[in-house]
């Protein structure tokens, strides 16, 4: 396995869903690919350090008493501010783009067939700022 | 004054006084006497050359030898060579004079050392290691200064570039060899002319000085020398400067880049060769890839054309065969009967041809589809055996059926195909038999849980098929020998249809042969186990002359076909009335009370589907219609069914059937296309499509199984999860539950409308207004889901067993 191989974590109650999108990811992308059904796993598995976390916005849809996905982004947030979470929802609708924003998800994608392309420019642009930001601090440090 | 003898002091003095640098040799090679320039020249004493040889100054391993040939023998006057000194060797050039004894013959050599070029004045002789002497360094002099400026002019003289130096004004004051050469002008031209002047662009050679002058340098500037051949060059210089430092002229190299530029032509000249190789390349395949295309579409509009031509054919020939059969059941004399068979027997041929036609048309193009009905495999292979009894009976034939009886009753199929299947096997062992006995075998090789295979075989005593010509005779025209179709008949068209559909439901089919013998056709289908029973599939039956009195309408436009139908009509005891179109059909069905209804689908005004949609809806009539169509393949059955049809009977209509169907939906009126579970399910298409997992895994089947599992893990939970809330009205669990059904319908390609439906359905839970449909929609997601079940199970077994 390649060391320099970024690790992204699913997370997503709907099983279907969660290992279609865990096979595009392993078939298009280099992610080492973890997938976790509830909020609960992915907060387990905190520190495995991810690079990314792309989290189901319903994830207490069937089974009841488990952590919403505004629930799990902010105790992720609260774990590590840094790591971008990328917010899924089969619900297109302003207001749950705008909870999301609001507790920093980085950004927010309605599934359908065609999420997964959506998935690969977000993750593209987000991974474009992180290293700009890198750069931009690289150089602050020096001044 | 002493009278100074002519001494050997006298000698030494002599060579001493000579500037150059001398060295006597004896004939072997041996240092005889040496001067005083030689000394400090090679910077030793006397002494230390005592015992030294020629060979030790020099690099080449007999230069002794070279000496003697050249100075001896070939009177050359000079030799160059290489002086082998301590750490370098220098260019020298030796003159060699040869001195004779008073024999006469050669005993020596006095040579005279010039251009010891001295570059490094580092250097040191050092005969120490062969001669012994201990040296000290040699400070320049006049005679050296001398050298090495021979030697650099030397240095200039050997480079075969064009090399001039220039004054300020341009003109030439220095030149090598070279430029002799390359300008082909004397020495004395050359001099003090002007330097542009020799090249093609006079204005750019003046900018070349011009800016050796400005800047100091010039770096590969592009001329042409104009010579007799245009010799391209760069030129490349700097300024020299006297010892006060001032410019007194500049040094021009002109490097002839005519190989360079015969090179560099050739590699671009190679690469736009190369390109448009490239192009045509590319220009040859865009042609071959549209050929292709036009070749594809001028066999899909063959096709298309072939088909729609058929299609147009049969109708009036439908008509033709219908009198013609007629014509046959009235009196006829000996002659007549005759002339009317052969017009029956050629326009059945030509029918069975068109149908050829059409049915390979629609294979080919994947627009044939099967059925999934209940029937019953026993009674279905009788009642086409029996077809085939007047036939056999003629040719005094023996036909042997063995009938497996551990095969199910009632399986699912699409009889039609089997029907068709068997029908062309059966007729061609009929065709090519003329003696002996045909056997048809039906065995059942394998049962599981779910379904069985039947291996049909249809075995003749015919006239066989060479062994080369087996594989052939499954292609489109094709028979086994050209003279077949002369001899039997037959379009080559039945095999191939044949061998389509058998591989189109995922058996194969097999041949055995011998030339004079006979041959077997064997063939293996699969077919689903079923619990249903087939009371609704009506039986066949024969003409009964007790049942009288029916009233039929036919509901028919062409009028041929309506003189046909109401002639078989009569033949079979029955009344008959016409309707030309579904309205006035409608319109009789309100006045009369008919038993029957026999309904044309196409047709003017209004057609068969409408019509039977305002019997069944608006006149509330249960009244048996049984659909008439040209095209059994491609007709809308599950139309049919949908508006309310109880039955359908395919044009050219076959007498016995149709008076089979007409009994059996008098003596049944409730049968119907739609009465039983299983027919619905037929009716139904595949509810899922696995052609969008195909391409999000890339057909990977380990992904494809986990993906299936897992739907199905997940799915009945929900699915009960979403019967329960709704029935208790847990409107968030019920949101909840379809919410996440949501995406996989999509997934596992199941009809949008489904999932709009949950999309509905999770509407209502989260606002919970009134809607009717919910209850509904819960079913029809439901039967959707269990029906996609199965289809699943399925595919994951086909997966993994593949």
């Amino acid at each position: 396995m390649n060391a320099n191989q970024q690790t992204v974590f699913l997370v997503d109650d709907d099983a279907v869903f969660l290992k279609l999108l865990a096979i595009d990811f392993q078939l298009q992308t280099d992610f080492k690919v973890l997938t976790f059904e509830t909020g609960e796993k992915c907060l387990e598995n905190l520190d495995m350090q991810p690079d990314l976390i792309i989290l189901d916005y319903h994830l207490d849809g069937v089974e009841k008493g488990v952590m919403n996905g505004i629930e799990t982004l902010d105790k992720i947030k609260e774990y590590s501010a840094i790591i971008p979470v990328i917010m899924l929802s089969s619900q297109d609708r302003i207001e749950v783009a705008v909870d999301c924003m609001h507790h920093k998800a980085n950004d927010y994608i309605v599934k359908s067939e065609t999420s997964f392309i959506k998935l690969q420019t977000v993750i593209q642009s987000i991974f474009n700022l992180k290293q700009i930001e890198k750069k931009l601090n690289w150089y602050m440090d020096r001044m | 004054m002493e009278r100074i003898e002519n001494t050997s002091a006298l000698k030494t003095c002599l060579i001493d006084a000579n500037p150059n640098a001398l060295m006597i040799i004896d004939f072997k090679g041996n240092v005889l006497e040496v001067n005083q320039k030689l000394l400090s020249l090679f910077d030793c004493k006397k002494n230390s050359l005592r015992n030294a040889n020629l060979n030790d100054f020099f690099d080449e391993t007999d230069f002794l030898k070279k000496h003697r040939e050249i100075f001896l023998k070939k009177n050359q006057s000079e030799i160059h060579s290489f002086l082998k000194l301590k750490n370098q060797t220098i260019a020298i050039v030796l003159i060699s004079l040869p001195f004779k004894n008073e024999m006469g013959k050669v005993a020596g050599a006095v040579i005279q050392f010039k251009n010891p070029a001295i570059v490094d004045s580092n250097y040191i002789f050092n005969p120490e290691e062969k001669i012994g002497g201990k040296l000290k360094n040699q400070s320049s002099d006049l005679s050296s200064q001398e050298i090495s400026s021979r030697y650099a002019r030397s240095l200039i003289e050997a480079s075969l570039d064009p090399l001039f130096t220039i004054s300020v004004e341009g003109k030439i004051t220095d030149f090598n060899n070279a430029s002799i050469e390359v300008t082909g002008l004397k020495r004395e031209k050359l001099i003090n002319s002007d330097f542009k002047t020799y090249f093609t662009e006079p204005e750019e050679a003046q900018k070349v000085y011009q800016q050796i002058f400005e800047k100091g340098f010039i770096d590969a500037y592009p001329l042409v020398i104009k010579d007799h051949k245009l010799t391209a060059v760069l030129l490349n210089g700097s300024v020299y400067k006297n010892d006060k430092g001032l410019v007194i002229g500049a040094v021009v190299v002109a490097r002839d880049i005519t190989t360079q530029n015969k090179i560099e032509k050739e590699l671009i000249e190679a690469k736009e060769f190369a390109e448009k190789a490239t192009q045509i390349a590319e220009f040859a395949k865009l042609k071959a890839e549209s050929a292709t295309q036009i070749a594809e579409e001028a066999v899909k509009s063959k096709q298309q054309f072939l088909s729609n031509m058929s299609h147009e054919i049969r109708t009036p020939m439908n008509a033709i065969i219908g009198f013609t059969k007629v014509v046959l059941k009235t009196e006829l004399d000996e002659k007549q009967r005759e002339y009317i068979e052969a017009i029956k027997i050629s326009g059945d041929a030509l029918i069975v041809l068109i149908n050829d036609i059409l049915d390979l048309a629609k294979v080919d193009s994947g627009k044939m589809v099967f059925e999934r009905a209940p029937f019953k495999m026993a009674f279905s292979i009788a009642a086409m055996l029996h077809l085939f009894e007047p036939k056999i009976q003629e040719k005094n034939l023996t036909l042997i059926r063995q009938y497996d009886e551990e095969i199910p009753q009632v399986l699912i199929g699409d009889p039609a195909r089997l029907h068709q299947i068997i029908l062309n096997l059966m007729s061609n062992a009929v065709k090519f038999t003329n003696r002996g006995k045909i056997t048809i075998s039906v065995d059942l090789i394998s049962e599981s849980k779910k379904d069985v295979t039947i291996e049909f075989a249809i075995a003749d005593t015919g006239i066989g098929i060479a062994e080369n010509k087996i594989t052939s005779i499954f292609e489109n025209f094709q028979q086994a020998t050209s003279g077949t179709s002369r001899i039997y008949g037959g379009t080559g068209l039945g095999l191939a249809i044949v061998k389509k559909l058998i591989e189109s439901q995922g058996g194969c089919i097999q041949v055995k042969s011998e030339l004079g013998k006979g041959s077997t056709f064997s063939f293996r289908l699969k077919f689903q186990k079923t619990s249903e029973s087939v009371e609704n599939i009506l039986p066949f039956f024969p003409k009964d002359d007790q049942i009288k009195g029916v009233k039929i309408l036919v509901v028919e436009d062409i009028a041929l076909n309506q003189l046909l139908m109401k002639t078989l009509l009569d033949d079979f005891g029955f009344n008959s009335e016409i309707a030309v179109n579904g309205k006035i059909a409608i319109e009789k069905v309100k006045k009369n009370n008919y038993d029957i209804i026999l309904m044309d689908l196409q047709m003017p005004e209004m057609n068969g589907f409408d019509a039977t949609k305002y019997i069944r809806n608006e006149l509330k009539s249960k009244i048996p219609i049984i659909a008439l169509t040209a095209d059994v393949t491609t007709m809308d059955l599950a139309k049919c069914k949908l508006v309310g049809m109880n039955d359908y009977i395919a044009k050219p209509v076959d007498e016995q059937l149709l008076y089979s169907k007409i009994v059996g939906h008098l003596k049944n009126p409730t049968s119907t296309l739609m009465s039983n579970k299983s027919a619905i399910l037929e009716n139904k298409k595949r509810c899922i499509n696995l052609n969008y997992l195909m391409t999000r895994t890339k057909s990977n089947p380990t992904l494809m199984v986990e993906m299936i599992s897992l739907y199905l893990e997940q799915t009945p939970p929900l699915l009960s999860s979403m019967k329960e809330s709704f029935a208790s009205k847990d409107w968030k669990t019920l949101q909840s539950a379809v919410h996440k059904m949501i995406p996989s319908f999509s997934i596992m390609g199941i009809d949008n409308q489904i999932e709009e439906m949950a999309k509905s359905i999770k509407n209502f839970a989260e606002e919970q207004f009134q809607m009717n449909d919910i209850e509904n929609m819960v079913y029809q997601i439901e039967s959707v889901c269990l029906q996609a079940f199965d289809e699943l199970n399925e595919e994951l077994k086909l997966i993994q067993l593949n």
